[in-house]
């Protein structure tokens, strides 16, 4: 036990936790979509302030950012099933990996709809107004006129928000799955050196959030978008 | 299977374990939030006058801490201290061993970094934000740079910085929720211990949820209540 920290190990284990990265990438793939596709129904309902389900949607909201992902994990991980139990539905089978994407993709659906609903709301009523007058319908405003600038100003934080679903992605693994950080457990308990293996990971997710960043960088700056 | 949903269990014995647990979790969120100010604001301070080198240091283990998990960071400071504590005790001659460390104050230094790392950034924001005509007509009536900043800068930053720091402490509440993956009793393991003999893991995880997000939901409040006070103050 001379050797608290072995540098050499931090590169002999990245390999090996990379060939998980797949999951952690499907994780925060499978949220982000789902997210931003539930997230802007939840949006959709806040703007137009239909009733009851606007209130709903708001109290979601409000409990998904006032409690830890962890504990809204394991809600899911045991709510879940006993919910479908009554239905007469048994999922006590499934893949623990499809909790964990449920969970995660609630968790930032409830972000993803307070960023699209401020962005669009952030677009002045005379940009609507002004299109409707030249004659187009509420489809065609939304997708030619609101929704381009919309993304735009929404786009910052939708990356943001990506970089918080990667990092907080790192906890699915008290629930069993073999990620990144399922596989440093899995070392740590072959080899007795999970320091070695926790620089590892944090590597790994340093460099995926920069990756993310970079990316939507890039989009910002692309063409499409500076003209607006 | 007969796991129905018991709500007597839930309030009368989760509820409660998991409010007895309540100054614990506060106790993790409220000290690294102290801390990570006063660090945070020296930080800000060291980059926003771009002190040479310290301030380029300073970035780097800023961006770092950030790109880092929040779980990361807790084990990683963990691991080092279970495995380096002992023989840095020894060299020392202190009799404290790492096994008599109580978990909670390692659960303290590792938010305090994350803490000190989101809020620099915070203060910094809030401190650009602030116009550079607005120094520099500070510095024209002929007051000091700290007077400048103290009656000029600060009072303009303090409300923009306001609802960003609310949100680091609800950051920061959630985010000591980690210190059960180092066995420290706070609120969802307060929570959870009072399961463990009938499995009811869903019912404490409910009572738990509840408490953090009523704990959110004052906080918000309180922080609304403040950027008023502090817009009123402005008088805007």
């Amino acid at each position: 036990m001379a050797q608290y920290f072995d540098g050499k190990l931090v590169f002999e284990y990245l390999p090996e936790l990379l060939s998980r990265i797949h999951i952690t990438l499907l994780l925060v793939f499978t949220a982000t979509v789902f997210g931003m596709i539930f997230g802007s129904v939840l949006a959709l309902i806040r703007i137009h302030k239909i009733l009851i389900l606007n209130q709903l949607v708001a109290i979601y909201i409000s409990f998904v950012r006032g409690t830890p992902i962890i504990v809204q994990m394991f809600i899911v991980y045991y709510g879940f099933p006993a919910i479908l139990m009554n239905l007469g539905i048994d999922i006590n089978r499934w893949d623990k990996l499809i909790f964990v994407i449920i969970t995660y993709g609630l968790n930032t659906s409830a972000f993803m709809s307070e960023i699209i609903r401020s962005a669009i709301t952030s677009v002045s009523i005379g940009q609507s107004e002004a299109s409707y007058s030249v004659g187009l319908t509420k489809i065609q405003t939304f997708y030619r006129i609101i929704g381009p600038q919309a993304l735009k100003t929404a786009l910052p934080s939708i990356s943001t928000t990506i970089v918080g679903l990667l990092q907080d992605s790192a906890i699915a693994f008290s629930l069993g799955i073999v990620d990144v950080m399922g596989e440093v457990q899995v070392l740590g308990a072959r080899t007795y050196h999970t320091i070695e293996g926790y620089v590892a990971a944090g590597i790994i997710f340093f460099v995926l959030g920069a990756i993310v960043e970079k990316v939507s960088g890039c989009i910002e700056k692309n063409t499409l978008f500076s003209k607006l | 299977m007969g796991n129905q949903f018991d709500i007597n269990f839930m309030v009368t014995i989760a509820l409660k374990a998991a409010i007895r647990y309540v100054p614990i979790t506060l106790e993790l969120a409220l000290i690294p939030f102290v801390i990570g100010t006063i660090l945070g604001t020296i930080i800000a301070l060291v980059r926003l006058y771009n002190i040479k080198y310290i301030s380029k240091i300073l970035q780097v283990i800023v961006v770092i801490i950030k790109g880092v998990p929040v779980v990361l960071q807790l084990l990683i400071v963990y691991f080092a201290v279970l495995q380096c504590f002992d023989s840095v005790a020894k060299t020392l001659h202190l009799s404290i061993r790492a096994k008599n460390i109580n978990s909670v104050y390692i659960g303290l230094v590792a938010l305090s970094f994350f803490a000190t790392a989101y809020i620099s950034e915070a203060i910094r924001g809030a401190l650009t934000a602030v116009k550079k005509g607005q120094y520099e007509a500070g510095y024209s009536v002929g007051l000091t740079k700290v007077q400048t900043l103290r009656q000029i800068i600060l009072p303009q930053a303090i409300p923009v910085a306001m609802p960003m720091l609310c949100s680091n402490l609800i950051g920061l509440i959630k985010g000591s929720s980690l210190v059960f993956m180092i066995s420290v009793t706070d609120l969802l393991n307060g929570a959870l211990i009072t399961a463990n003999s009938n499995y009811k893991f869903l019912e404490a995880y409910v009572a738990a949820a509840i408490v953090y997000w009523i704990l959110c939901i004052v906080i918000e409040k309180i922080s609304y209540v403040l950027e008023r006070k502090f817009y009123s103050f402005n008088g805007r």
